[in-house]
């Protein structure tokens, strides 16, 4: 399944995986001590190929409409790791649910680096 | 294991096989070097035949390339620290560690160069660290404080309790060249501030 599906009276009201990936990507950005959302083999390809909205967020959509967000970070240095990881969970959560009303299963970050800031 | 991933081994097992059965008839003298080249110059020969081999091509290396992403990716996800919160699971790459490591070199004036290599395993996390110490260096307090340092920002930075290794292995100690330059300077100048010294010499 690659979109959130719901139905009301008017119609069918689809959200891509690569909105849900978006929101995380900006709600994840948004948080002191996060660098940049890291990047996967796929993602660095089409970066160079110049597509810039590429992000290597990995969105899952279960059958009974649960999502699953997998975010790779690049943390600053200095920073407490646990605590920007929980900030950013928090903050992703929110905005997902606040823009999509979409019921968040698992945000999983995955710190794949450290740079300064 | 997911289906792509045992496909993948399966595929790669059977072309290993191939190639291992081909030795092992050419080998025996039943596959002669005229036969090899009689079936590449047929396979050459006809259009048809030069497509459905590069496709073949392109397809394998296609193959390759996901199986590799496949397998690297698996080795990636393993190398890390991992730790649940509420909303979900916080993977930190060993990776990460390590660039966490390599700025304190910034930190410490007397590190001129650090390589770690960080290890997460039962005993907790181990530390491994190559350093090139500048040569004014004293090197059982600076370790010492190295390790203490290290230390205490990993504790702080990744906010773990587990117990952390730090083994250092000094591999060089470099001279400094902007203090030997300086020195060189200072002479120079010694010398040049007296004037017509060279003269009397014969």
């Amino acid at each position: 399944m690659n979109r959130d599906e719901s139905r009301n009276e008017l119609g069918i009201l689809r959200i891509h995986k690569n909105v849900i990936a978006s929101i995380s990507s900006i709600a994840a950005s948004e948080i002191e001590g996060v660098k940049r959302v890291g990047r996967d083999l796929k993602s660095g390809l089409l970066a160079i190929l110049g597509k810039k909205s590429s992000s290597a967020i990995k969105v899952e959509i279960s059958k009974i409409e649960e999502v699953k967000v997998e975010i790779p970070l690049i943390i600053q240095y200095g920073y407490n790791i646990p605590e920007i990881a929980n900030r950013v969970q928090e903050n992703v959560r929110q905005a997902l649910e606040k823009m999509s009303n979409l019921s968040i299963k698992e945000i999983n970050v995955n710190v794949q680096g450290i740079e300064r800031g | 294991m997911r289906f792509f991933t045992v496909l993948g081994i399966v595929f790669y097992a059977v072309m290993i096989m191939v190639i291992g059965l081909a030795l092992i008839v050419f080998a025996f003298n039943l596959l002669l070097p005229a036969d090899i080249n009689n079936l590449l110059s047929y396979a050459q020969s006809s259009n048809h035949s030069r497509v459905v081999i590069g496709l073949s091509g392109a397809l394998l290396i296609l193959i390759s390339f996901s199986f590799a992403q496949v397998i690297l990716g698996k080795f990636q996800r393993e190398k890390t620290i991992a730790f649940t919160t509420s909303s979900g699971q916080v993977t930190i790459s060993l990776s990460a560690v390590e660039d966490l490591i390599r700025r304190l070199a910034g930190i410490i004036p007397e590190v001129k160069e650090l390589r770690p290599n960080v290890v997460a395993n039962k005993k907790g996390i181990i530390v491994e660290m190559r350093v090139v110490l500048r040569s004014e260096a004293n090197i059982p307090e600076l370790t010492g404080r190295l390790q203490d340092i290290t230390k205490t920002r990993i504790q702080e930075v990744l906010g773990v309790d587990e117990q952390i290794i730090i083994r250092i292995h000094v591999a060089k100690i470099a001279h400094d060249e902007k203090d030997s330059r300086k020195k060189k300077d200072f002479e120079h100048d010694e010398r040049s501030t007296i004037p017509f010294s060279g003269y009397g010499r014969a």
